[in-house]
């Protein structure tokens, strides 16, 4: 394992290092920059649903459009993906016993694309959603802000690119010819199906984005019904990039809770050739139902049907994870250290988000819920419920390698159940609100009292999983400096032993 | 080779939810009329809310038994900690 930061070092030295600790580093504190900042912007979104009516808290409608554009566009793009990337550049070159990445230079490159993708998002503030669906977007949505946004995806799709090349040839070319990719962690394989899936989906979009600028300058009209365009085409290309991207957030999230959950359970995992295959047929899957995002495009019935049982497809590939981390589980003697914790809180979450995507799957109940409430409170529990609990967990798990210092374990439960009870009630609530019919995106709702009592109890939930990640980030920043030393041989005493890997592979 | 758990694992859900799945795909034989028919919409959602509380209270009832029968703090869990198949090493 990794001790890395033994002594504090200069920050210019980590800001132009190329050594993949310290661009994994830089990524993780963006990343995590992104979620609390993102995060924020989300507490005010509540605010203002809190009671209805308007300007509560957010002056506008177009104030409020802004401002769930940029977090939605924020938190998928700039914490979740780079997240991933750097806990993968921090571990990938270790498991698979190389001494950095395949490209130094270019990781880092692709990593200080980030920071100017997220300034354009943030600057300009766009109000497109984040789906930015035309004719809107090419037609309505005011400039500058929306040729930022543009720009910002364009850059960061770029870094994307960069690191799933980087982390493919690294695990395929650079592993050690004595270790089998079937005997490495499924972490490195949950990074290698990611990065595959990335070279594959993210062009589409990348093209989608220089039509979408092209027609915003007037100079063409793909997307444009005026100039004989169809802006369901976008919607096409959009999905075909941005359901694979589904998978792209979570199976990282799948690959760091295989690393915790045997090591917490003290037992091997139950089937390591199941959780490989689950990811291949993720990764195959994830490619088959992407249009099952627009049923109600018009769509023939046919065309909806192969979509639906494209996506069902990806049941049994889900179902097979959460089997498999049961099963580990089963039998073992587990250690509720706050990395566990927020790794099963993940899976029970997990759960119900692939419940209710059964339901959107299903075509005629798909018009129930479509564009609703339903939709909000389904995709979150995947993104915020499995994927941000197994990244706060694995953040905890790699604090005291990476830090030399012990977080405090009370605290750090505090962050966890203010966080799973929240995520838990908010977006369970925004289930019952979507079925109750209230639209996703809006600045108000009906004043009745349904409504508002599920908006305010939705509200109370999200400030609670708030405050919970305010706990996360004052428990980190406060450990890192005064934290207790941590027992760098086994420091959750779970019956593991590591080395000293810097020992072996220093600084470049 | 593929393991007997492999196999196991792959049947279950395959089993369990997929089937459901066809179900649902070839529960609408007509077609342009499904809005219209909300109660028959209404009903099916119902019906497979149903199956998802049972598949739910299933899977949960899993993850709450195996929480609290195998935490470390149980009776029958206390004794020497035990290592992983690599004897806790990872070199």
């Amino acid at each position: 394992m990794v001790l890395e930061v033994k002594k504090p070092r200069p920050i210019w030295e980590i800001l132009f290092s190329t050594h993949h600790t310290d661009i994994g580093l830089l990524y993780v504190y963006m990343s995590i920059t992104a979620l609390i900042i993102g995060g924020s912007l989300a507490m005010g979104i509540r605010a203002e649903l809190f009671t209805p009516g308007t300007g509560d808290i957010i002056p506008d409608s177009n104030t409020f459009n802004r401002i769930f554009t940029v977090h939605g566009t924020n938190m998928l793009f700039f914490w979740l993906i780079p997240f991933a990337s750097g806990i993968g550049n921090y571990l990938i070159p270790i498991m698979v016993r190389y001494k950095d990445m395949a490209w130094p230079k270019l990781n880092a490159v692709a990593f200080w694309m980030l920071p100017v993708a997220m300034a354009l998002v943030w600057l300009g503030f766009a109000d497109t959603t984040w789906n930015a669906y035309p004719p809107y977007s090419i037609l309505k949505a005011p400039g500058p802000a929306a040729e930022m946004w543009i720009f910002g995806l364009k850059i960061a799709g770029i870094s994307s690119v960069l690191g799933a090349i980087n982390f493919i040839v690294t695990i395929l070319k650079m592993k050690h010819p004595d270790l089998p990719l079937m005997k490495t962690s499924l972490f490195v394989w949950s990074t290698l199906v990611t990065s595959l899936m990335i070279v594959v989906a993210i062009p589409t979009f990348a093209a989608a984005l220089i039509m979408l600028y092209t027609d915003r300058l007037g100079i063409s009209g793909f997307f444009n019904p005026a100039m004989g365009g169809d802006p369901i085409a976008y919607q096409h290309l959009f999905w075909f990039t941005f359901h694979p991207e589904v998978y792209i957030f979570l199976i990282p999230a799948v690959g760091m809770l295989y690393e915790l959950i045997p090591k917490f359970s003290r037992k091997p995992i139950f089937s390591y050739q199941s959780g490989v295959a689950a990811f291949v047929l993720l990764a195959l899957v994830g490619f088959a139902s992407w249009a099952h995002h627009m049923y109600s495009t018009g769509m023939s019935f046919t065309e909806k049907t192969v979509f639906m049982v494209g996506t069902l497809a990806a049941v049994p590939a889900s179902a097979m994870h959460v089997f498999n981390w049961i099963a580990t589980m089963w039998g073992g003697r587990i250690k509720f250290a706050a990395p566990m914790s927020w790794a099963v809180g993940g899976i029970v979450l997990f759960f119900y988000a692939g419940a209710g995507g059964i339901v959107n799957t299903a075509m005629p109940l798909d018009f129930l819920t479509h564009d609703s409430y339903w939709v909000v409170g389904h995709f979150h529990l995947f993104v915020a419920g499995l994927v941000t609990m197994a990244f706060i967990g694995f953040t905890y798990y790699m604090f005291p390698f990476i830090t030399g210092r012990m977080y405090n374990e009370r605290q750090a439960m505090i962050a966890f159940w203010l966080f799973f009870a929240g995520l838990s009630i908010v977006f369970l609530t925004q289930h019952i609100l979507g079925l109750y019919g209230q639209p996703r995106r809006v600045f108000d709702y009906v004043p009745v009292q349904p409504l508002i009592i599920m908006n305010q109890i939705a509200s109370v939930g999200g400030w609670m999983a708030g405050a919970g990640a305010g706990v996360f980030l004052y428990s980190i920043i406060t450990a890192a400096f005064k934290g207790k030393p941590a027992n760098m041989n086994d420091p959750f005493a779970i019956g593991e032993q590591y080395y000293d890997y810097t020992r072996r592979e220093p600084h470049h | 080779m593929v393991s007997q758990s492999t196999i196991i694992l792959l049947l279950i859900p395959l089993i369990a939810v997929f089937l459901l799945g066809i179900e649902s795909a070839f529960a609408q034989e007509s077609t342009g009329q499904y809005i219209a028919h909300r109660i028959e919409v209404w009903a099916l959602f119902y019906r497979l809310m149903v199956v998802a509380f049972v598949i739910g209270a299933v899977v949960m009832g899993s993850i709450a038994y195996v929480v609290w029968r195998f935490r470390e703090s149980h009776p029958k869990n206390r004794g020497d900690i035990t290592t992983t198949r690599t004897g806790g090493t990872h070199r």
